[in-house]
């Protein structure tokens, strides 16, 4: 199936994911593969998509939002101040950094935790889309680098973590 | 209440330009940015810069919730979309709206309902705007010849399910029309099950005109005249002038109130341009559309006109009413606009980013230049590839011409090929010089026997 009326169907799911607040969506029907998320770094949608999509959906998520990849793995700290050694992890877009999942609950991460790459370190919240931002590494939260509820940029630093 | 920060969520020559529209009105500028776009142009001038996210658009310039949550976090009380992007997305409004943002551009709602072709056209027509003429279902070869009759030869039957070309059929005489019914129908049926054909008259030879508009949402409308837009490849425009000299003046006042008059009779509120087909043999104009949004080619109407088109919506924007009646609008001469591409004519105009090792754009007299570029700037691969705008005005259209073939002449562009070449060649062509173009003209003419050879 192809033409206008897929298009249209894909325009009138897209607006219903939008207003339904859900976080990912995979269907299949026919020939037709979608998968949809307010994740921008989820699905890595720009390239190769058959393949990353489906990767991206295989991949397990036990994590109450849809966690971003690794933002920071191989990137150099840059940032002055910490030492040689860290690894920061950054913001995968703009939006509100939220150190809690919800008010008044305890931090996902503070000076000290011990984090493994699937470790949740954050929210990241553009007009009420929530989006967690995961370590991407093993290693020992050193620097919190970002102030809970405000706004950040893509590729801000948000944490500074020393690997091991 | 007037604009004191205006968000911009843009990128490239467009969004250089509303920044430097927004300084000359004194109003503070936070532009939203993409990692590609970190120290271009427009957010090295900018009173701020925002990363907004990745290079890829739909992670950046083409998230609505992103650019509104930008927008607000920095303070902004106004946002302009610019072209492309977002600027036609009604969704962009109704979140600036929900959060306090004035939007520079029209209501949502007029968006959804421009963006709508049948009911756009059901606007024009209650307005007295002239349409193609055409017919209701065709339902025999009998009536394809009554109806093709009326309408007058050549007609184009097409299959009311139809696209991509299939089930239309050219007719040039009443045989035509009737063995075009039964081989549109045929092939309507196979194509898409629904046999059901109807009729247009089809103009060989037409030109893209369109009308610059800028209402203020009371119903008062102006115009700043027309544009000629009739170079195009694939409905794209690559050469664009103001005014439409092949067009009487008669005929260039009827088009003008009919535009006026739609966007009038629809309390059309900021800049947008109204689209006709015009028929040279006939003399006619058949309206198309109208775009809700700044366009493209804004400058050739600005060169004519002398006036800021950007300046006066986002004053509108911020409640002003219009600043200029229809008498305080004089044309003056003739302005020509090159869009300059960073696209590899000769293979299929294939767009090349990259690295631009040399820049040497002209200067003089009647030249003005609208571009983000610069030696050493960067062409990231996830946008158009226009590199810029090259307009220049003249006394005349004799002399734009004049002044456009020297411009380009002077123009150096290194590290990236460019379609300056094809401008080159097509200012130089008689037909474009004798002023004989159409929409068709610059692929069935001049790139009919391969690239022209002028690079």
């Amino acid at each position: 199936m192809s033409g206008p009326d897929t298009l249209r169907d894909i325009e009138t799911l897209i607006a219903e994911f939008q207003a339904s607040g859900l976080r990912e969506l995979h269907v299949r029907s026919g020939g037709v593969e979608i998968y949809l998320s307010n994740d921008a770094r989820a699905a890595g949608l720009d390239a190769a998509p058959v393949v990353r999509q489906a990767a991206a959906v295989a991949a397990p998520s036990a994590t109450p939002a849809a966690s971003a990849a690794a933002p920071a793995a191989a990137a150099p700290a840059a940032v002055a101040g910490l030492p040689d050694n860290v690894v920061i992890v950054r913001a995968p877009y703009l939006g509100t950094f939220y150190r809690s999942p919800k008010p008044g609950s305890p931090v996902y991460v503070d000076v000290g935790t011990v984090v493994t790459p699937e470790s949740d370190m954050c929210l990241v919240e553009v007009m009420k889309l929530f989006t967690a931002v995961r370590a991407g590494i093993s290693g020992t939260v050193h620097a919190i680098l970002a102030t809970d509820g405000q706004m950040v940029e893509a590729d801000q630093p948000l944490f500074a973590v020393i690997p091991g | 209440m007037a604009v004191s920060r205006l968000f911009i969520a843009n990128r490239g020559e467009i969004a250089l330009r509303i920044v430097h529209a927004a300084q000359a009105l004194d109003i503070e500028t936070v532009v939203g940015i993409s990692e590609a776009d970190q120290g271009s142009a427009a957010a090295t001038l900018a009173d701020r810069a925002l990363l907004l996210g990745p290079g890829p658009a739909v992670h950046s310039y083409l998230d609505p919730r992103l650019v509104v949550h930008a927008a607000k976090a920095a303070g902004c009380d106004a946002l302009h979309p610019g072209y492309g992007f977002l600027s036609e997305r009604a969704i962009l409004p109704r979140l600036c709206a929900d959060h306090g943002i004035a939007f520079v551009g029209p209501e949502p709602d007029m968006i959804d309902a421009l963006g709508d072709k049948l009911r756009a056209r059901a606007m024009a027509k209650a307005a007295g705007v002239p349409l193609v003429p055409g017919s209701e279902e065709i339902a025999s070869a009998a009536d394809a010849r009554r109806e093709a009759d009326r309408i007058g030869y050549p007609v184009l039957l097409k299959a009311s399910a139809g696209g991509g070309g299939r089930g239309m059929v050219i007719a040039n005489n009443a045989e035509e029309a009737e063995a075009g019914f039964h081989k549109a129908s045929a092939e309507a049926l196979a194509a898409f099950n629904d046999g059901t054909l109807f009729m247009e008259r089809f103009v060989p030879e037409a030109r893209h005109v369109e009308v610059q508009l800028m209402g203020d949402g009371t119903g008062k409308v102006v115009h700043f005249g027309e544009r000629d837009c009739s170079v195009q490849r694939r409905y794209q425009k690559l050469v664009e002038e103001a005014p439409c000299t092949a067009m009487p003046d008669q005929v260039r006042r009827q088009l003008h109130e009919a535009a006026v008059a739609l966007a009038s009779s629809v309390r059309y509120s900021n800049a947008g341009t109204a689209e006709f087909l015009y028929d040279v043999k006939r003399e006619e104009v058949y309206f198309i559309e109208v775009n809700a949004r700044i366009q493209v080619e804004h400058p050739v109407s600005e060169m004519v006109t002398g006036f800021d088109l950007v300046a006066e919506q986002i004053r509108i924007a911020g409640g002003a009413a219009l600043s200029v009646s229809q008498d305080d609008i004089a044309l003056t001469g003739h302005a020509i606009e090159c869009r300059i591409n960073a696209e590899d004519v000769g293979k299929g105009f294939i767009p090349v980013p990259g690295r631009i090792t040399g820049w040497q754009p002209p200067q003089g007299e009647g030249i003005r230049l609208d571009s983000h570029m610069a030696q050493g700037a960067v062409i990231p691969p996830f946008y158009d590839s226009m590199i810029g705008k090259l307009i220049v005005h003249g006394k005349d259209r004799a002399e734009a011409v004049s002044r456009l073939t020297d411009a380009l002449d002077a123009f150096v562009v290194e590290g990236v090929p460019t379609t300056l070449g094809l401008h080159r060649a097509i200012v130089r062509h008689p037909d474009f010089i004798e002023n004989r173009i159409h929409t068709r003209w610059l692929e069935q003419v001049l790139l009919a026997d391969g690239v022209p050879a002028t690079e």
